[in-house]
């Protein structure tokens, strides 16, 4: 039985609905991040969760309890917010032991557990600073920390690395992967940011629209995207359709693509890496004449857009011996990356 | 010369200001204070000896402090739960604001007009207390300290909602929030969280209202008796009518203090229950 379970939740408010007939699992002991663009209700899916808001229909279970109703300061989640809400007027000590306080657990215990917490943050010797005295990866620790001494059942994480500058998020994501497998919490992870989740995840959930559209393996979603959708948002940017020929698959025009797997009628796609461009009467696998578009230089590789039969290829490459508008090309799609959407 | 300008041009940003002050009032402040300390040409406190030692100044010395402390209590309670209500909850904020200002707008003559028609003998107040059976006859609500201070209170209620308004509008909803996760109910969130943030405001407020209420001289004069005077009323009454203006100096010299002082305390508490107040 998955540990959280929301089951066909509607949320939103009067005319602006932002989930409807919405589902999630999620096992215990997983890192499950929900991806996607804003808007398309990861935060909503999140603050339900929490208890910040209530669904309109619908019912969220935890560990097989309905917990749809019950209030936020009673479910033992640990939020940890995108601007670290901490208390602006308490100690990084306080803030930490605040979730203790409200628990009244014993001051020497308390004290133990925030110190062991610090220390696991690596803000040892912080403890009489005030937030404003500290930077924001400092900060983010901090917070980590206070959401994390509660013991929760479940930690949600509500972009919480969006606010740091590019090298300290790679750091900050690492240590919070690696605490989360030193303590063993099951988490769930909202964020914009692709790298980041897939760097940090077990499981990918991409939402589109108020909808899960594929949630799986970080290396599932890349290498077999569930829908067009999916493909483009981890890097896909060629499609075509194939449809079967006499002789497997063929493009619209009848030319055959051998590819690894027969079946796959339907929508096809590549990733611009995948495609090679020479010149015209070169050897290779899956041959399309063309004629370069446009060229764009991108430091360690160019990108040429080349105009096929079958419509418009992107193709990226690490030769510079380069290709120049009006050019005559040969592009070959490499049979085993092909990707046949479903 | 146009860096001679930019260096010279300070002086003329800052001194129009300061001159204002200086000769209308620092110097006519200074010279009253200086007045005070002086009998008969020598330096000398007998004009606050007799002051304090004056029964009747006691009395309209405690009049005041108590009165000015009671209606900052009554406008922090009051005011509290409104701008509360209003920064966190309303939908239409700036309708809220201006109901809450509104009393602004009119002049305390006419406030202190207005209550004498509400809490009169035959006012509102008195025909319902009568007809509901509480009082078999209509009750002096007029010309006391209960009137002053409901005058008082009205005056200077939108100050407080203002000044805790403008804090709490800086306090970040997700804080409360925060504090829900980690197992706070609403009301502790309240208590551990917002109130400590709010203190600032309650202070400006606070200081905002007591020394409204202390040197406010048209509500206590229309709706107060002779035997409820308070320090600002004294004052007119030694400098118009006694003629004494050393004395009414020496009372208008014991008003700054107090207000200094109090303001005081109340900055010094509120760094206690929040060390980052500034």
């Amino acid at each position: 039985m998955a540990l959280l379970e929301m089951q066909n939740i509607t949320a939103g408010y009067d005319r602006n609905i932002i989930l409807r007939n919405f589902a999630l699992q999620v096992e215990k002991g997983e890192f499950v991040s929900l991806l996607g663009s804003s808007g398309c209700g990861k935060t909503t899916t999140l603050r339900l969760i929490a208890g910040f808001s209530e669904p309109s229909e619908g019912r969220i279970l935890f560990d097989g309890r309905d917990i749809t109703h019950v209030p936020l300061h009673r479910r033992n989640f640990g939020f940890v917010f995108q601007s670290y809400a901490l208390f602006p007027h308490m100690t990084v000590f306080d803030n930490v032991a605040f979730g203790l306080k409200m628990r009244r657990t014993p001051r020497d215990e308390m004290e133990k557990r925030v110190t062991e917490m610090l220390s696991l943050v690596d803000l040892t010797g912080f403890e009489k600073r005030y937030p404003r005295e500290m930077s924001g990866g400092q900060r983010q620790r901090v917070a980590l920390a206070r959401a994390m001494v509660i013991r929760p059942d479940l930690m949600l994480f509500d972009e919480p690395l969006s606010n740091l500058d590019a090298k300290l998020r790679v750091k900050m994501r690492v240590e919070i992967r690696r605490i989360q497998q030193e303590l063993g919490f099951t988490a769930i992870y909202v964020t914009h940011d692709q790298e980041e989740c897939f760097a940090i995840s077990d499981k990918v959930a991409i939402m589109n629209r108020g909808v899960i559209e594929q949630m799986d393996t970080p290396s599932h979603i890349f290498n077999r995207p569930a829908s067009e959708f999916i493909a483009r948002f981890v890097g896909f940017e060629n499609f075509f359709s194939l449809r079967p020929g006499s002789d497997g698959l063929v493009t619209e025009d009848g030319r055959v693509m051998r590819m690894p797997a027969a079946e796959g009628a339907g929508l096809a796609c590549i990733r611009p890496e995948d495609v090679e461009i020479m010149a015209p009467g070169e050897g290779g696998e899956n041959l399309l004449p063309g004629e370069v578009l446009v060229t764009t230089f991108l430091g360690r590789n160019v990108q040429y857009n080349v105009r096929t039969p079958i419509g418009e290829f992107v193709v990226k490459t690490e030769q510079q011996n380069g290709y120049s508008i009006g050019d005559r090309v040969s592009l070959s799609l490499r049979a085993n990356k092909i990707i046949p959407i479903p | 010369m146009q860096k001679g300008f930019r260096k010279w041009m300070w002086l003329l940003l800052v001194v129009p200001g300061t001159l204002f002050i200086t000769v209308f009032m620092l110097i006519p402040l200074f010279s009253i204070l200086f007045s005070t300390f002086m009998a008969e040409s020598r330096f000398s406190l007998e004009n606050y000896t007799r002051l304090f030692t004056s029964v009747y100044f006691q009395q309209v010395f405690g009049r005041s402090v108590r009165l000015s402390l009671l209606s900052t209590l009554l406008c922090a309670l009051l005011g509290f739960p409104s701008a509360y209500y209003i920064s966190r909850y309303s939908r239409h904020k700036g309708m809220m604001m201006a109901l809450a200002v509104f009393p602004m707008f009119t002049s305390p003559v006419i406030r202190s007009f207005s209550w004498m028609v509400i809490l009169g003998r035959k006012g509102i107040v008195n025909q319902f207390l009568v007809s509901v059976g509480l009082f078999a006859r209509p009750q002096s609500l007029l010309y006391n300290e209960f009137s002053m201070t409901v005058g008082f209170v009205q005056l200077f209620l939108p100050q407080m909602i203002l000044s805790l308004l403008g804090v709490m509008d800086s306090i970040p909803g997700d804080l409360t929030e925060a504090a829900g996760s980690l197992g706070a109910t609403r009301l502790v969130a309240f208590l551990r969280i917002v109130f400590p943030l709010s203190i600032s405001g309650l202070v400006t407020g606070a200081v905002l209202v007591f020394t409204g209420c202390m040197t406010a001289y048209t509500t206590p004069q229309l709706l107060g008796a002779t035997d409820t005077q308070v320090l600002s009323t004294m004052v007119y009454q030694y400098a118009m009518s006694l003629r004494d203006w050393v004395q009414a100096s020496a009372v208008a010299m014991v008003m700054i203090v107090v207000t200094m002082l109090v303001s005081h305390v109340f900055n010094r508490l509120s760094r206690r229950i929040n060390p980052m107040a500034n």
